[in-house]
């Protein structure tokens, strides 16, 4: 997954959070109120913020079980379909179950590295 | 992993990237009230996809409850507002039947004075004066009515609405009948009957047998005098009256239209077809005096508006050049016609978004694979976003430890700091 200048992912841009602040962005931008370019920043911003706050602000643990339906590695970066997945959290006092997952993961250690 | 961890660790994020972006906003020379603008605009978006709890709108959840707990007041005592209803309905027609003898009445009830416009009096002393009329003629009303001569005592609030409605109608020519009406109950009176039925079923049975039986006589005789009196259309009208009573005015319109036209009431629609017609016609006599067929008309109508959309955007005013002569293209191989005017707005628009190098493009096309695009509709929008430590693999099981994630699954959104995943393939 391609970096920025920061060296951080735009990874999460794809999650809600992320799709909502662009969403708010573009709806600035079809308005007129601000720049594309000014809106790029703000998704830098975002792209940093969103990892050391996870890294840092987030304790939980997670872990997961189903069956890989299809794994793809390219550029650094891991792709997983899983189906029938079986979630626990909180050390398995709560569980979620989903049909089918996608993952989307980049390598931590390229992040660290840069 | 938490769900509850998700609002907070969000709001943290936001006032982060909102603090974060302030100094860029300033250099860009963009108003503060704009990134606040901003913040509140991500916010509602991201409360709109009801992922998890947010700190910031603890708002939507007490109006819920405050709907609820009115519900259930509401349903715990059902009766008081019917209760009321019937009320209001029953002091309502009491005012409307008794408005001629309004200011006599007020003087008999010896507190009354506004008492008809407070609910809270009305209910209980509006009653006596409820039953005057239908029922209780013989002894309540030659007191309560002294301008009224003391012989009419049955039905003569009816009688001077009847007087005044026929009175209305025809004026001078019904003076006979309006005389009559003077001499003998008037024959309004059944339909004053079935309003007080209507407003008070209960009341009806209050009314003595015998009252009933003289009153019933009298109409008849009375309506035979009318229809003496009045030629054969004013005949029809008192059929009419008596068909519907509690609507003494609503015969009016069509009966006027009636008798000259000669026409039943039921093919009054027709007429008014015939108007409509009438006003394609002078439509197309602006262009031609034949008659044109509405299909006609909304091609000349079409052409025109086309004509002159493509004078506004065709001659490329409004565009730039490069713009007005890509779009003319489009057009040209689209709509050959070139007068389906919304297509080519929204070519212009894709392109402008293209041009502007807008962040759709960036987050359109996914960096890591473009197929997966299509999974991510079949998934649900099911996902997980997350950093790996290790990926390994023996033969068909692989381990994964991941870090840092953010899951969406089943309408909810989870975080997590460190996370294990075994699966087999």
């Amino acid at each position: 997954m391609a970096t920025n200048s920061t060296n951080f992912y735009d990874l999460y841009r794809h999650g809600s959070l992320g799709s909502t602040l662009t969403d708010a962005l573009d709806d600035l931008i079809g308005a007129e109120r601000i720049d594309p370019q000014l809106a790029m920043k703000v998704l830098t911003q975002f792209d940093r913020i969103v990892a050391e706050a996870l890294s840092e602000k987030v304790k939980a643990r997670l872990t997961f079980k189903g069956s890989l339906d299809t794994y793809r590695f390219c550029d650094e970066v891991w792709t997983f379909l899983i189906k029938n997945v079986t979630f626990k959290m909180d050390n398995g006092a709560h569980t979620v179950v989903a049909e089918k997952v996608k993952i989307v993961s980049c390598s931590a250690k390229r992040a660290d590295d840069k | 992993m938490s769900n509850a961890q998700v609002g907070t660790v969000y709001d943290h994020i936001i006032s982060e990237v909102i603090n974060a972006v302030r100094v860029d906003f300033e250099e860009n020379g963009v108003d503060d009230g704009v990134l606040e603008e901003l913040k509140k605009g991500w916010q509602h978006k991201l409360s709109q996809l009801n992922v998890a709890q947010f700190p910031w709108d603890p708002k939507p959840d007490p109006p819920p409850a405050q709907a609820t707990t009115a519900q259930q007041a509401q349903a715990s005592n059902p009766t008081p507002a019917p209760v009321a209803a019937s009320y209001t309905q029953s002091t309502l027609s009491p005012q409307t039947s008794a408005q001629p003898i309004s200011l006599p009445a007020g003087h008999l009830n010896g507190s009354g004075v506004a008492i008809k416009s407070e609910p809270g009096h009305v209910n209980h002393e509006l009653h006596p004066h409820i039953k005057q009329e239908p029922g209780a003629n013989g002894t309540h009303v030659p007191t309560s009515l002294p301008q009224f001569p003391p012989g009419t005592q049955a039905g003569s609030i009816a009688q001077m609405r009847a007087a005044a409605a026929v009175a209305d109608r025809f004026g001078q020519r019904a003076s006979a009948s309006i005389q009559a009406i003077h001499g003998a109950p008037a024959p309004q009176q059944p339909g004053q009957q079935v309003q007080q039925q209507q407003a008070h079923p209960g009341q009806q049975h209050g009314l003595p047998p015998h009252m009933m039986g003289q009153q019933r006589p009298q109409q008849v005789s009375q309506q035979q005098q009318y229809q003496q009196q009045i030629a054969v259309q004013m005949r029809m009208q008192q059929q009419q009256q008596q068909q519907h009573p509690q609507h003494p005015q609503h015969p009016q319109h069509p009966q006027q239209g009636r008798p000259p036209n000669g026409l039943p009431a039921a093919q009054v629609d027709g007429p008014t077809g015939e108007v409509y017609e009438g006003v394609l016609m002078r439509r197309d006599a602006q262009g031609r005096p034949v008659e044109m067929s509405r299909f006609e008309i909304d091609e000349l109508l079409h052409a025109q508006l086309a004509a002159r959309a493509k004078q506004m955007e065709g001659g490329g005013l409004m565009l730039p050049v490069k713009q007005a002569t890509r779009h003319r293209g489009i057009a040209g191989e689209k709509n050959p016609a070139s007068t389906q005017v919304d297509g080519i707005d929204d070519d212009i628009k894709d392109e402008d978004l293209d041009d502007e190098d807008a962040i759709n493009s960036d987050l359109d096309d996914s960096d890591d694979d473009g197929e997966e695009d299509d999974d991510d509709e079949e998934f649900g929008g099911y996902m997980m976003l997350c950093m790996y430590d290790k990926v390994q693999r023996v033969k068909n099981k692989w381990k994964c430890t991941m870090k840092d994630g953010v899951m969406t699954v089943s309408g909810k959104e989870y975080v997590f700091h460190k996370g294990t995943g075994e699966f087999e393939w």
